[in-house]
């Protein structure tokens, strides 16, 4: 069952008084409870790409589709990820788990009883009572994810949550996705530069082309999981999709 | 260790200064009533104390600089939160609050005899105008810096309105506020002293009135150091404590 579909998505942007045209009809499904992984050359708009998704952007031309109803605005339906974490310096950890619920007004009962349950999941509940200047990058991502899935999002964009970490944090966080993906079930669209990262999550990737971008070509990932990073059998998947990517690569430098 | 030292320093140097005071006293090249001795100084203080009329002045003056300054930072805050979030209110508001920010507090003494007459409600609208425009400012350019994607999140998790402002613009725009506060308070307090200066109406700017009046230059002398004092107070005190909370926090130091 399609759960998402973005229908020939353009967006164009001012650069020094010149129109540039970011994405240039971006055509996607996604089904219920997959998961997407996006790659592509660095400036091809795959970010703004997943903004448009949230209802964060609007696109110049299209229109995004969830469960068949046009997205207008942004909405707890369809929680973003930010590379960065974007979490509130101001609130302890459990308060950014619950800002969503809060905003919804849920009670406070209810609100810790969820929370918990994320917490639990991420391995945060010792950091519960934390400032986020006292946590790693690695567990601030966690916070960011609990942040999500605390809303129950249909759908989970993830915006390059995991760029920043390093590679031994990475490799945890790629095999504890996969375990987070398979119990909740989510819809997940994941933007990545990193293949072999996609080729650990997706159980498909989309190779976007460089500016104005479309989505060239994507590729099935049919394979047993959890995966690892050292999995030399997903290695013949990152070939491929390299084989995709390369041209694009070079024609955006 | 270094904070140790300074403080060591310091003290040394402001029993210098009273030294080096009391060495030019001595000499007599002016007449007592004209320069008096640290001696003459610290006795007024002590009777002033004794009678209670220094507390009274410090107190009348404190409580018209809490109204003032409250006033002000309220004000302040509504007024540089739609100015950075209303592109129409701050090209046209936005440009006379620069303009007005450049009245020194005392030019409004004048209006607030007329409208206001010698009450306390004249001394309070000029220390509340002397703050106004500092807080109002800082707490524009607070708005204007937050991580967009902090506001994008929060859309994201379904906050808007009056939600979006109290939970995220004004936390994520604390710290420059707290500068606001810190500088509309100073404002402030010089406000408030040369209104009651000049209104002549309570307060330590009064007693400084009639220590002139009754050429009493150590009572002029003795408010001096007490309105310093209290400057000094009230800023390490209150505000760099919380200023120092505040950025460690937020992560930014």
């Amino acid at each position: 069952m399609t759960k998402l579909e973005a229908k020939n998505i353009e967006k164009y942007f001012d650069h020094d008084g010149q129109k540039l045209q970011a994405l240039g009809g971006i055509d996607l499904k996604v089904n219920d409870g997959d998961f997407v992984c996006l790659v592509g050359p660095s400036g091809c708009g795959k970010s703004t790409f997943l903004r448009i998704v949230a209802g964060l952007d609007r696109p110049d031309n299209g229109e995004v589709l969830l469960d068949g109803k046009p997205v207008i605005e942004t909405g707890p339906d369809r929680i973003l990820v930010f590379q960065e974490g974007a979490l509130f310096p101001w609130l302890k950890v459990i308060d950014n788990v619950e800002f969503g619920l809060k905003i919804a007004g849920i009670p406070k009962s209810e609100r810790s009883e969820i929370s918990k349950r994320y917490l639990d999941m991420m391995q945060l509940t010792r950091f519960a009572e934390s400032y986020t200047y006292q946590l790693s990058t690695g567990m601030k991502q966690r916070v960011a994810i609990a942040r999500a899935l605390v809303l129950d999002p249909d759908v989970l964009l993830m915006d390059e949550p995991f760029a920043a970490l390093d590679a031994q944090t990475r490799d945890l966080l790629l095999v504890e996705m996969q375990l987070i993906w398979e119990r909740t079930k989510k819809t997940i669209l994941f933007v990545t530069h990193n293949v072999a990262e996609a080729t650990m999550l997706g159980n498909r990737v989309a190779v976007f082309t460089n500016r104005p971008s479309t989505i060239k070509k994507e590729i099935v990932i049919d394979y047993r999981r959890p995966r690892i990073s050292e999995d030399e059998n997903l290695s013949k998947y990152q070939q491929q999709i390299l084989a995709e990517l390369r041209p694009e690569v070079k024609a955006s430098e | 260790m270094k904070k140790q030292n300074y403080t060591w320093k310091r003290i040394v140097f402001y029993i210098a200064l009273v030294a080096v005071w009391q060495a030019f006293d001595s000499v007599n090249i002016w007449p007592d009533q004209i320069f008096p001795s640290p001696l003459e100084v610290g006795e007024d203080l002590v009777y002033s104390a004794a009678d209670g009329s220094l507390f009274f002045g410090i107190g009348t003056s404190m409580l018209r600089l809490i109204v003032g300054l409250a006033i002000a930072i309220g004000g302040g805050m509504v007024l540089g939160i739609f100015m950075a979030r209303v592109e129409t209110i701050n090209q046209t508001i936005g440009s006379l609050v620069l303009g007005l920010q450049s009245i020194p507090s005392v030019a409004w003494v004048p209006l607030a005899i007329i409208w206001f007459g010698l009450t306390d409600a004249g001394i309070i609208f000029v220390t509340a105008m002397g703050a106004l425009f500092a807080v109002t400012i800082n707490t524009y350019s607070g708005v204007k810096n937050i991580d967009p994607n902090f506001i994008a999140a929060a859309r994201n998790m379904g906050a808007k309105g009056e939600q979006l402002i109290t939970s995220v613009l004004i936390p994520a725009a604390f710290p420059y506020m707290i500068s606001g506060f810190k500088q509309g308070w100073a404002f402030a307090w010089r406000g408030v002293i040369g209104a009651e200066l000049l209104f002549s109406f309570l307060g330590l700017g009064f007693l400084l009135n009639v220590g002139r009046q009754l050429s009493d230059v150590s009572q002029v002398i003795a408010i001096m150091i007490v309105v310093m004092a209290i400057g000094i107070l009230i800023d390490g005190f209150v505000f760099r404590r919380i200023e120092n909370k505040v950025m460690s926090r937020w992560g930014l130091r």
